[in-house]
C-alpha cells in the first residue's frame, strides 16, 4: 500500500515513530501512526527499526552492569501536570457536559426567579391555545371588554374582566370550560392577530386560601407561544399568540401614561 | 555512544557512582532523567577525548525491504561503532532512539532537541546506514 499523504506534522512524526507501540504515548503521534501502518514504506521503516533495536537488545552486557540496568528503575513515570490531565478528551468531554448541565440549571433557575404564581396554568393554558380552533367558541361579534358582563351574567363568573389594553379589540368567539384542576376558564378569540384571551382564577394560598398576588404585567412562554398576564381582583388575565414576546409589548405600552 | 565496550562500562559505574553518592547524601535531582543525562554527558566528554571520526559525506539510499536481513549480518560491535562515528546530536538520537527505552517526549527532552530536528536525524541516519549496509551487504536478488 501507498504511503497516504500526510501533513508536514504527520510526516515528521512518522519519521521518529517509536518501533515498539508501547512507547508510543503522544496522540498525535499515535495518530499519524495509524494513518500510515498499512503503508509499505512505514512497514519497512519498523522492521529495520526492529531489526536494529534486536542487535543492539543482543549486545552482550557484563552481569554487574546488567544487574544494575533494568528498565522498571531508572526511569520514573512521568507526573501528570495540570495541563496534560486538563486535555485530556475525557476530562475534556466532563467539563462540556458539566459546562452544558450549569447552563440549563440555570437557565431554568433564571425562568423560575421570574416566574410568578399562576404561571403554570399560564403555560397550560398557552397549551391549549395552540390547540384551539375558532370552531370550538361560540361565534360573538363584539368588543371584548364587553365580555365581562357575559360572563358575569350567564356564568356567574365575577371579575372575569378585559383589562383596558386589549378591551377594544373585536371579538369572534368566546367559551367557558373547567381546567384539569377544576377551575373555571374563560376563553376569547379576538381578530386581531389571531389573539387568544384567557381568564382564570388567580393562584391562592393552600394554606390561608389568600390570593398570591403580583404587580404588573408578567410574560411567559411555551412552545412557541408568548403570553402576557396581568392579575386583578384574584383573576389571572392573559393575552396570547403564536410568536415574541415583541409582538405583545405595544399593547401593554399603550395603555402606559 | 562510545563505540567502545570497555568506555562504556568505566562510564556507566561512573554514573553509578555518582548516583549513590547523591542518594546516600539525599540530593538526588528531580529531575526523572538525570541518570541518562548524566551517563550522556560523560560519554560525549569521553568521545571527546578519543579518536575522532572522520567528517564526510555519506550517502542515503531509500529503507529497502531486505534491510532486516542485512542487519542480521551484522555483529552488535560493528553497529556501534557506526553509530559512535555518526556526529552529536546524531549519535545521541540514534542511540536513544534505539535503546527502546524512552517514549518521544522524553527522547526530546533528554537530547535537547525540537521534534523535526530530531525526526530529521533519525531518518537521515537511517538512510545513511542502509546506504552502508548496501555498500557491506550488497543485496543479491533470489
Amino acid at each position: 500500500m501507498k504511503m497516504p499523504s500526510l501533513s508536514r506534522r504527520q510526516r515528521m512524526l512518522v519519521l521518529c515513530a517509536p518501533f515498539n507501540e508501547q512507547r508510543i504515548t503522544d496522540r498525535a503521534m499515535r495518530a499519524a501512526v495509524f494513518r500510515v501502518k498499512k503503508a509499505d514504506g512505514f512497514a519497512h521503516q519498523q522492521s529495520f527499526d526492529r531489526a536494529v533495536a534486536d542487535l543492539i537488545e543482543s549486545t552482550p552486557m557484563p552481569p554487574e552492569v546488567a544487574e544494575w540496568f533494568t528498565k522498571e528503575t531508572t526511569v520514573a513515570p512521568p507526573k501528570r501536570t495540570w495541563k496534560t490531565i486538563a486535555t485530556n478528551p475525557a476530562i475534556v468531554a466532563i467539563g462540556i457536559a458539566v459546562a452544558v448541565i450549569a447552563t440549563v440549571f440555570a437557565f431554568r433557575l433564571m425562568e423560575r426567579m421570574s416566574d410568578f404564581p399562576g404561571a403554570d396554568t399560564a403555560r397550560k393554558l398557552l397549551t391549549t391555545a395552540s390547540s384551539a380552533r375558532p370552531i370550538m367558541l361560540d361565534p360573538i361579534k363584539t368588543d371584548a371588554g364587553a365580555l365581562g358582563d357575559l360572563f358575569f351574567m350567564k356564568h356567574r363568573l365575577n371579575h372575569y374582566d378585559v383589562p383596558p389594553e386589549f378591551a377594544d379589540l373585536k371579538t369572534l368567539g368566546c367559551r367557558v370550560f373547567d381546567d384539569e384542576e377544576g377551575h373555571r376558564v374563560a376563553q376569547i378569540w379576538v381578530i386581531e392577530k389571531r389573539l387568544q384571551f384567557f381568564l382564570f382564577p388567580a393562584e391562592r394560598n393552600p394554606k390561608s386560601g389568600e390570593v398570591r398576588e403580583f404587580s404588573d404585567w408578567r410574560y411567559v412562554e411555551q412552545e412557541g407561544w408568548t403570553g402576557v398576564v396581568k392579575q386583578k381582583n384574584g383573576v389571572c388575565f392573559m393575552a396570547a399568540l403564536r410568536g415574541r414576546e415583541r409582538e405583545l409589548t405595544p399593547y401593554i405600552a399603550k395603555a402606559k401614561p | 555512544m562510545t563505540g567502545d565496550a570497555l568506555k562504556g562500562q568505566e562510564i556507566f559505574q561512573a554514573t553509578m557512582h555518582e548516583a549513590a553518592l547523591r542518594a546516600a547524601q539525599g540530593e538526588l535531582p528531580k529531575d526523572r532523567l538525570w541518570l541518562f543525562r548524566d551517563a550522556r554527558g560523560r560519554c560525549l566528554e569521553a568521545s571527546e577525548s578519543g579518536i575522532q571520526a572522520e567528517e564526510v559525506e555519506i550517502e542515503e539510499h531509500e529503507i529497502a525491504a531486505w534491510a532486516p536481513q542485512q542487519i542480521g549480518q551484522l555483529e552488535p560491535g560493528q553497529l556501534a561503532i557506526w553509530i559512535a562515528g555518526a556526529p552529536e546530536p546524531q549519535r545521541s538520537a540514534l542511540a536513544l532512539f534505539y535503546l527502546d527505552h524512552f517514549n518521544h517526549e522524553d527522547l526530546l527532552e533528554l537530547i535537547e532537541l525540537k521534534p523535526a530536528e530530531f525526526s530529521k536525524y533519525i531518518a537521515n541516519g537511517r538512510q545513511e546506514f542502509q546506504s552502508w549496509l548496501n555498500a557491506s551487504f550488497p543485496h543479491e536478488p533470489v
